[in-house]
C-alpha cells in the first residue's frame, strides 16, 4: 500500500469579502497516491475546481485558505510564493479544461514544452527539445520536430490538450491534475485523451486527480471517486464501492442522471430501428 | 499575406482621398469671400491678381467642380502655391517635413520607453498603492496640456538653469521639445499597457504558466508582456497621430522648424493653399505610419503570420 | 475568477477618482458661475495694479503686462472656458449622436458610407481638426466654438454608433421590431434611454478635450481674441515675459490642468462603471 503522495486534511476555503463570507471549501479531506486515479466529481459550484487550485495555491489573493496539505509528508499549507514555485510543475502538474486558450497564442509549442524542462531540471535547451519531443510521440503526436515548431493557433483542439499533457507529464510531477480535461473537447476526441491519460498514469507512476462532473467518465477511468457538492465531500471510497451502492441521495441522483441520459438513448435507437420498413 | 497587405494600402489611399476632398471643401467655409481674406494683408492684391487666383482656385466653379479640380491637382503633385512668397506649398512642406518627423519619432521614442514601464509596473501591481499613484500620474499627465508643459520646461531648463538652448531645430536642440512630447504622450501609453496587459494576465495561458512552476518574472515577462506588447503596438499608431496633433503647437512653442510651425503662420496669415497642403501632408503621414504598423502588426502575432 | 474581480471593486468602495474629480469640478464650476462676483477686479481693466507684480494680498495671483489683475483673469477665463465646453459637447453630442444613430438605424449602404467616413475622421486629433475649421472660418470666439464642437462630432458618432449597435443586437429590439414599433420610435423610445447612461460618461470626456482645444486655440492666437482672458490667451502673452513673470505662466496653466483633470477623473470612474466590457474591473 502506497503512502498517499498528496494528503489534504481539513482544507478550508473562504471569500471574506463577500457579503457573509462566502464558503466555497468547507472543511474536505482526501489522500491520493501515486498510481492511482482518484475523481472529484461534482456539479459546477461544487468547489472541484477550486481544490485543485487551493492545492497549486493558485487562488486569487482575496481567498483566505486553511487546512493542512502534504506532499510526500512535507505540509505546503504554509509555503511562500517561491517555494511553491518549486512544487508547482515538478512535484504536482496541473491540466487544465480549455485547451484553446491554455497555451500562450504568441509562443512556440517547443518554447511552451521546454521553459518548465529547462526551469525545473535545469537542463539545456537542447536536451529539453529532445526530451518534448520524445514526449509528443509517447501522447501520440506525429511528427514532433514539426509541431514543436508551430503555434497553438496552428493545431486542433485534441492535440493542443494531448500537448499540454505531455508537457505537464515531462516534468514527472508525483501527481497530475486533471481540472476536466475532456469537457472542451468533441465527444469522440474526449475517449481517447481519457484512454491516454490512463496509459500515461501507468507508465508514469504519477497520481492523478480527475476533477470532472460526468460521472461517466469516472465510471470509465477512474481508481476512487470523491462526490463534492457545496463545498464538502458527501461519500469518498472506490469507484466500485461508491457507483454500485451510493450512500448518499444526491450520488443516487447523480448517477440516475446519468443512466437516464444512457436509458433514453437507447430507447431511441430502438424506435428508429423499428421504423424502417 | 500579400492580398491582406494591398487591401491595407487601398485602404489608406481611399483614406488619403477623403481628406483631400474635405480639404478641397474647407475653403467654401471661409465667410465671405477666400481670395479677399487672403489677400487682405498683401500689397499687391489688385483685381486682375485677384480674379486669377480665384480662377486659379477654381472658385467661380460650381462647388464639386472646384473640388475636382483640386483633387486632380493634388493627385498630380500640385498642392498650390503660397500667397506670401508665391512658392510651391509642397516643396516647402517637404523641406521641413524632416525635421517634424525627426521630433515625431523622438517624442514617440521617449513616450514608450516612459509610458510601457509604468503601465506594467500598473498593471503588475494591480489593485494596489504603486497602481492607484501610476494611474492617477496618468490621469494628470492626460490632463496637461503640451504647450503649456513645454512653456514651463522651457522656463525651467533653459531660462533658469541654462542647461540646454531654447530655439533651434537640429539635434541638440530636439531634447528639451521631444522630452515634452514624450512626458505628455506617455501618460496615454500607460493607461493603455496597463489595460492590455490588465487583459493579458487574465487569460487562462497565464494561469497554465504559473501552474508549471515558472518564476513569475518569466510568467510576467515572457507570456505577458509579450502578447500585450503585441496588442499595444495597434494602438501606437492612435498614439503617434495624437502626438503629432500636439506637436503643432509645440513646435510653435520650441520654433522648432517643422511643417506644424508653418501651418500655424499659415493660418495666422489666412494662406489658405498652404493650410489645405498642410492637413494633406499631415494626412497622408499620419495614414501611412498607421499603415505601416498595421503591417508590422501582422507579422508580429503569429496568428496573423499566414493566409 | 470572477469572484476576485467582483470583490476588488467593491472594496475599493466609491471609486477615489469620483470624489476628488467631482469636489473639484463642484469648486471649479461654482467660482466659474460666480466669476463676476468674486473677481476683485475688472479683468480687462489695465493698470489695476502695477505692472508684472508678483502674487501679493492685493493680487493673489499677481499683474500681467498692462497691470491686470491676473486672478481677475483667470476666474473670468474659467467662465469662458466652461461655457465654450458646454456649448461644444452639447452640440456635437447632439450632431455627432444623430449621425451614429443614423449610421446604425439606416440601411447597409448608409452605414458603410457614414461609417467609413467617421473613421476616417475620428483617426484625427480633433485638436487639429478644430484648428484647421478655425483657420477657414476666422478667429473668435464663436467659431472656435463651432470649430471644436464639429471636432468633437466624429468622436461622439463613433461612439453613439457603437452603443446602438450593440443594443441594435440585443433580442428586446428585435421583439420590438416584430411587434411592428417603427425605427423612429424604436430608437427614440427604446434604445435612447439605455444608451444615456454611457452618452453621458463620454460627455465628460469630451469635455476635456473641448477645453484642451480651447486653450490651444486661443494660445496660438485663433480662438478667443484679447483682451478676452482665456486660459489659453493668457499663456500666449505671458509667454514674453516667463523670465520675469511666471505667475503669469504658471497659474492660468495649472487652472486648465485642474479642470481638465477633474472631469477626465469623473469620465473615468463613471465609464469603468459604465462601459459593459470593463465592468467589474478596476
Amino acid at each position: 500500500m502506497n503512502s498517499p503522495y498528496l494528503s489534504v486534511r481539513n482544507l478550508c476555503v473562504s471569500f471574506p469579502a463577500i457579503s457573509g463570507g462566502f464558503r466555497a471549501i468547507d472543511d474536505i479531506s482526501f489522500d491520493l497516491a501515486r498510481g492511482e486515479i482518484l475523481a472529484l466529481v461534482g456539479e459546477s459550484g461544487s468547489g472541484k475546481s477550486m481544490t485543485s487550485l487551493s492545492i497549486m495555491k493558485l487562488l486569487p489573493a482575496v481567498a483566505q485558505m486553511s487546512g493542512r496539505i502534504e506532499i510526500e509528508g512535507q505540509d505546503i499549507s504554509a509555503f511562500g510564493r517561491r517555494q511553491m514555485e518549486d512544487v508547482r510543475g515538478a512535484r504536482i502538474g496541473m491540466i487544465f479544461q480549455e485547451p484553446m486558450t491554455s497555451l500562450n497564442p504568441v509562443l512556440t509549442i517547443a518554447r511552451q514544452m521546454t521553459e518548465g524542462l529547462v526551469r525545473h531540471n535545469g537542463v539545456s535547451m537542447r536536451e529539453a527539445l529532445a526530451t518534448a519531443s520524445t514526449w509528443l510521440e509517447d501522447v501520440g503526436i506525429p511528427e514532433p520536430a514539426r509541431v514543436l515548431a508551430q503555434y497553438p493557433h496552428q493545431l486542433s483542439g485534441g492535440m493542443r490538450q494531448r500537448i499540454m499533457i505531455a508537457a505537464a507529464l515531462a516534468l514527472r510531477p508525483g501527481i497530475l491534475i486533471a481540472d476536466e480535461p475532456t469537457t472542451a473537447l468533441d465527444v469522440t476526441v474526449q475517449s481517447q485523451v481519457l484512454d491516454l491519460l490512463v496509459d500515461l498514469k501507468a507508465r508514469s507512476g504519477s497520481g492523478i486527480l480527475l476533477i470532472t462532473h460526468d460521472i461517466g467518465v469516472v465510471a470509465e477511468t477512474a481508481d476512487r471517486v470523491a462526490v463534492m457538492r457545496g463545498g464538502r465531500i458527501l461519500e469518498i471510497g472506490t469507484v466500485d464501492e461508491v457507483l454500485r451502492s451510493p450512500k448518499h441521495d444526491y450520488t443516487k441522483a447523480l448517477l440516475a442522471s446519468h443512466l437516464t441520459v444512457d436509458k433514453g438513448l437507447k430507447q431511441r435507437a430502438f424506435e428508429l430501428e423499428e421504423a424502417r420498413p | 499575406m500579400l492580398f491582406l497587405i494591398s487591401k491595407r494600402v487601398l485602404v489608406a489611399f481611399a483614406t488619403v482621398l477623403v481628406v483631400i476632398v474635405l480639404s478641397g471643401l474647407l475653403i467654401h467655409v471661409v465667410p465671405g469671400d477666400p481670395v479677399t481674406a487672403m489677400m487682405a494683408q498683401s500689397v499687391s492684391a489688385t483685381p486682375e491678381v485677384m480674379a486669377e487666383m480665384r480662377a486659379r482656385l477654381g472658385l467661380d466653379l460650381p462647388v464639386w467642380q472646384q473640388v475636382m479640380l483640386y483633387l486632380t491637382h493634388v493627385l498630380q503633385g500640385d498642392l498650390g502655391t503660397t500667397i506670401r512668397g508665391n512658392e510651391p506649398v509642397l516643396r516647402l512642406l517637404m523641406q521641413r517635413v524632416p525635421n517634424t518627423f525627426a521630433l515625431a519619432v523622438s517624442g514617440l521614442g521617449l513616450a514608450l520607453a516612459i509610458g510601457i514601464p509604468l503601465g506594467f509596473l500598473a498593471a503588475v501591481n494591480r489593485g494596489r498603492m504603486v497602481d492607484t499613484v501610476v494611474m492617477f500620474i496618468a490621469v494628470l499627465g492626460v490632463s496637461i496640456p503640451a504647450f503649456w508643459l513645454g512653456l514651463i520646461m522651457i522656463q525651467v531648463f533653459a531660462l533658469k538653469l541654462h542647461w540646454l538652448p531654447v530655439a533651434g531645430s537640429n539635434w541638440r536642440n530636439i531634447l528639451l521639445p521631444a522630452l515634452t512630447l514624450g512626458l505628455t504622450y506617455c501618460a496615454l501609453v500607460a493607461r493603455m499597457t496597463r489595460s492590455a496587459l490588465v487583459d493579458v494576465l487574465e487569460e487562462d495561458y497565464i494561469r497554465t504558466a504559473r501552474a508549471k512552476g515558472l518564476r513569475e518574472h518569466e510568467v510576467l515577462l515572457v507570456h505577458a508582456l509579450r502578447p500585450a506588447l503585441i496588442s499595444i503596438v495597434t494602438v501606437v499608431g492612435l498614439v503617434f497621430a495624437y502626438l503629432l496633433g500636439g506637436q503643432v503647437i509645440v513646435e510653435n512653442v520650441f520654433s522648432w522648424n517643422g511643417i506644424g510651425r508653418l501651418a500655424v503662420q499659415a493660418m495666422l496669415e489666412r494662406d489658405y493653399p498652404m493650410i489645405q497642403g498642410f492637413i494633406v501632408v499631415f494626412a497622408t503621414s499620419v495614414v501611412i505610419v498607421s499603415m505601416l504598423i498595421d503591417i508590422l502588426y501582422s507579422f508580429l502575432d503569429p496568428r496573423m503570420r499566414q493566409k | 475568477m470572477s469572484i476576485s474581480t467582483e470583490i476588488s471593486l467593491r472594496r475599493r468602495g466609491l471609486p477615489l477618482g469620483v470624489l476628488l474629480g467631482l469636489g473639484l469640478a463642484i469648486f471649479i464650476i461654482a467660482a466659474a458661475l460666480l466669476s463676476n462676483y468674486l473677481a476683485p477686479f475688472d479683468p480687462t481693466r489695465m493698470a489695476a495694479g502695477p505692472r508684472l507684480a508678483a502674487p501679493s494680498s492685493a493680487h493673489w495671483f499677481g499683474t500681467d503686462e498692462f497691470g491686470r489683475d491676473l486672478f481677475s483673469r483667470v476666474l473670468v477665463g474659467g467662465r469662458l472656458s466652461l461655457g465654450i465646453g458646454i456649448f461644444a459637447v452639447v452640440s456635437g453630442l447632439v450632431i455627432g449622436g444623430l449621425m451614429g444613430l443614423i449610421a446604425a438605424f439606416s440601411g447597409r449602404a448608409v452605414e458603410a458610407v457614414l461609417l467609413r467616413l467617421i473613421d476616417v475622421l475620428y483617426s484625427f486629433p480633433d485638436t487639429l481638426i478644430a484648428l484647421a475649421l478655425v483657420a477657414f472660418l476666422g478667429p473668435g470666439i464663436e467659431n472656435a466654438t463651432l470649430a471644436i464642437a464639429i471636432s468633437l462630432v466624429p468622436f461622439y458618432a463613433r461612439v453613439t454608433y457603437g452603443l446602438a449597435a450593440a443594443e441594435r443586437a440585443k433580442p428586446y429590439i428585435e421583439a420590438a421590431r416584430l411587434a411592428g414599433i417603427r425605427t423612429g420610435r424604436l430608437v427614440r423610445v427604446h434604445v435612447m434611454p439605455n444608451i444615456g447612461q454611457s452618452l453621458i460618461v463620454m460627455g465628460t470626456l469630451g469635455f476635456s478635450s473641448a477645453i484642451l482645444s480651447a486653450a490651444g486655440l486661443s494660445f496660438l492666437g485663433l480662438g478667443v481674441q484679447p483682451p478676452s482672458p482665456e486660459w489659453g490667451a493668457i499663456l500666449a502673452s505671458g509667454r514674453n515675459y516667463i523670465n520675469k513673470a511666471p505667475w503669469i505662466l504658471i497659474f492660468p496653466g495649472v487652472a486648465i490642468c485642474v479642470t481638465v483633470l477633474s472631469f477626465n477623473l469623473i469620465g473615468d470612474s463613471l465609464r469603468d462603471l459604465v462601459d459593459p466590457r470593463r465592468k467589474g474591473r478596476p
